[in-house]
Parts: structure tokens; sequence; C-alpha cells
């Protein structure tokens, strides 16, 4: 019969040898001493304990872990706490209507160059484009959410319209009424 | 309303609130993945010393074992979303310090047991100072004779010797078989032998 194998020999080491094979090992010198060799070797590793440190070793090694812990960045792959939709939303908005009031205000002509051209004129051309890009951008925002996003306060609107010129009321009053004509057709 | 009306609406309206150290592990590892690091700290103070004790069995070295340790439970907080509780926290930690001390030895080789950790004073009231420190000097011997092992049959032995890890568990450890298991142990106790039969 052949000698136990290396997985049998760990079987015989732990007690959990087939009964088949314990009669060859009975009667088998080699596969004994070799046992008996591992058997006294495992029995010394289990006595070889880990030095104990110093008690206050413990202590301190629990305060590194936490400070190792927070120093530990955050994956790249992850988003800073603060962009979540709940902030982003009313940036959004924001950021929306300050784009659209950009192309849609006139800058202010430099004072030399009001006599090169008329600047009335260029507005005119350009507003109806202008107040129609200003519809879409904002064209689904209320003043509520406006408001709630903390873009505009009580009463800014009011100001707006006060501070518009003559062609801008008028293009605005235009566009209102085409607003009602649609919403009672 | 009667008094156990009350009593039992009260008990309803507050829920009882137990303090971190009687938790168990799994309630622990639920807190501590919702963010809390004060139930981290419970558990570190629960395992530390065995996680030490695998760190310290692979590198024989005080200094090497505490950044091992502490490495692995760095990782383990990183990857406590991941912990669906199949196996023990234990063996969980286990798993994750053997893997931080296979990635470190294949990157360093290790380094010689320090003269303060063999500093463990034995108690002479007990026992003849002559026998503890041939005992002491054995068992240092055997240490260093682990560390020398080669990886997967160092970790095979420290795991089925001292944390009584079955085979199938650290075939899972190892990402082997429990035959390959037995085989690692098989010759880790052989090489053992070899190595302490000839040291002095």
């Amino acid at each position: 019969m052949t000698h136990l194998s290396p997985d049998e020999f760990i079987d015989a080491v732990e007690g959990m040898l087939a009964p088949e094979r314990q009669a060859h090992l009975a009667s088998c010198d080699v596969c004994q001493r070799e046992l008996a060799g591992l058997s006294a070797v495992l029995s010394d590793a289990k006595q070889a304990s880990v030095p104990e440190p110093s008690p206050l070793f413990w202590p301190h090694f629990s305060a590194r872990v936490r400070t190792a812990i927070d120093q530990d960045a955050p994956d790249a792959g992850h988003w800073p706490s603060w962009m979540r939709w709940q902030v982003l939303a009313p940036l959004g908005v924001a950021a929306m209507i300050i784009l659209g009031l950009m192309i849609a205000v006139p800058k202010q002509a430099p004072v030399d160059s009001v006599a090169v051209q008329a600047p009335e004129a260029a507005e005119a051309l350009q507003a109806p484009e202008n107040w129609a890009m200003v519809t879409a951008l904002v064209g689904t925002i209320d003043l509520d959410t406006a408001s709630a996003a903390g873009v505009i306060e009580p009463g800014v609107a009011e100001q707006a319209v006060l501070h518009l010129t003559a062609e801008e009321q008028q293009e605005l009053t235009r566009l209102l009424k085409a607003e009602l004509q649609r919403a009672k057709s | 309303m009667s008094h156990e009306s009350a009593m039992a609406i009260q008990a309803w309206a507050l829920p009882v609130v137990k303090p971190l150290a009687e938790l168990d592990d799994s309630e622990l590892v639920s807190a501590a993945a919702d963010g809390s690091r004060d139930a981290f700290d419970v558990l570190v103070e629960r395992h530390r010393r065995t996680v030490y004790q695998v760190c310290y069995r692979f590198v024989n070295n005080h200094e090497d074992a505490s950044d091992l340790a502490q490495d692995a439970f760095v990782r383990a907080w990183r990857g406590l979303k991941n912990f669906k509780g199949q196996s023990a926290l234990a063996t969980w930690l286990y798993r994750i310090a053997v893997n931080v001390c296979l990635n470190r030895l294949s990157a360093k080789a290790p380094a010689m047991e320090t003269i303060d950790s063999t500093d463990h004073v034995p108690d002479l009231r007990i026992e003849g100072a002559q026998h503890a420190m041939i005992r002491q000097e054995r068992a240092a011997a055997v240490r260093r004779a682990i560390a020398s092992l080669p990886e997967k049959q160092r970790a095979t032995l420290i795991l089925r010797t001292y944390h009584d890890m079955s085979h199938q568990q650290i075939a899972d450890v190892l990402g082997s078989s429990v035959g390959a298991v037995k085989a690692n142990f098989f010759h880790a106790l052989a090489n053992l032998k070899k190595i302490l039969g000839t040291e002095p």
C-alpha cells in the first residue's frame, strides 16, 4: 500500500484520517516517523505566542487608526459631499437666469461710439432674438422657484421693469399680450 | 388612561438606545457603515489584538505589524459597505489583514525581530529563569522560522494554527482550493521541521 499523501498527513495530524488509511499508518514506520515529526513541529508552533506589546500600545493604536481614517482621502470617483441635487438645482436655475440676463440686457455703449452708430436701431434688431432666448431659458421657471433659489428678492421684478428702456418695455408689453392671447385661446 | 397603557405608549415612543459597547459586531458594522466612527472604534477595540497578531506572525516585528494592522483597519473602514455578513467579522478582518500582509511582503523583505519584541519578561516566581529563557528562545526561533516560509505556506499555517480557521475558510481567503490549502499546510510544517532541526 502507498504511503500517506500530504493531504492525508494533514488529516492524520488533525485526527481526521480515513479508517482504511489508519490501517496503513499503523503498519508503516516511515509514515509514523513523518507524522510524529509534523505533530511535534505543530505543537512547537502552537506554543510560540506573539509577544504582548506594551499596555500603552493599544489606546495609541486605536488613535492611530482613527487619525489614518480621518486623513484617508475620498476616492477620486466620489462626488464631494456638497454636490447634491438640492444644491445643484438652485445653482443651475440661478446660472440660467444670469446667463439669460447677460445676453438680453443691452450693454452700455461707449460714449465715443454713440456718435458712430445708432444703438437704438441695433438693439431693436437684436431684441426679438434675445427675448426669445430669455423666454426659452426661463420659461419654465416661475417667480417662486427663482425666489426659493435665492436669486430674486421680493419686489425685484417690479424694479427691473421700471429700469427697462422704452423699447424694452414696448417689447415686454407685446410679449405679455401675446402670452395672454395664447392663454385665452 | 391606565398606568399600564401610559407605560406602553412611553415604551413605544422612546426607543431604547443601547450603549455601543453592548452592541454585537453585526449591529456595530451596520452603524459604522452608516458613518458612525464611534461604532467603528468599538470594532477596532474588539479586534485589534487578533488582527495585530496575524500581522505580527507574518512579519515577526512589532513596528511592521502595527503598521499593517492599522492599514488593515483603514481598508476595513473603506470596505464596510461591502461586508454582507456572509462570514464572521473576524474572518473578514483576517482576510483583509492577510491580503495587506501578502501585498506588503511582495514589495518588501521581512524585517528581523527586534530586541524589544522579545522583551516579554517571564514570571520568575513560577518558573525557573533558565527554563523560561529556553522557552522564550524556542518561541523566537519558531517565529523566525514561520516568518521565513513562502507566503502561501505562511498564511496557511498562521490561519490554521493560531486562528482556528477551517481549510475551506483559508481557501476562500487565499483564493485557492481546499486541496491546495492542505498541501501548503503540509509543506509549511515540513519546512518548519527542516529549519528548526538545523537551527542552533
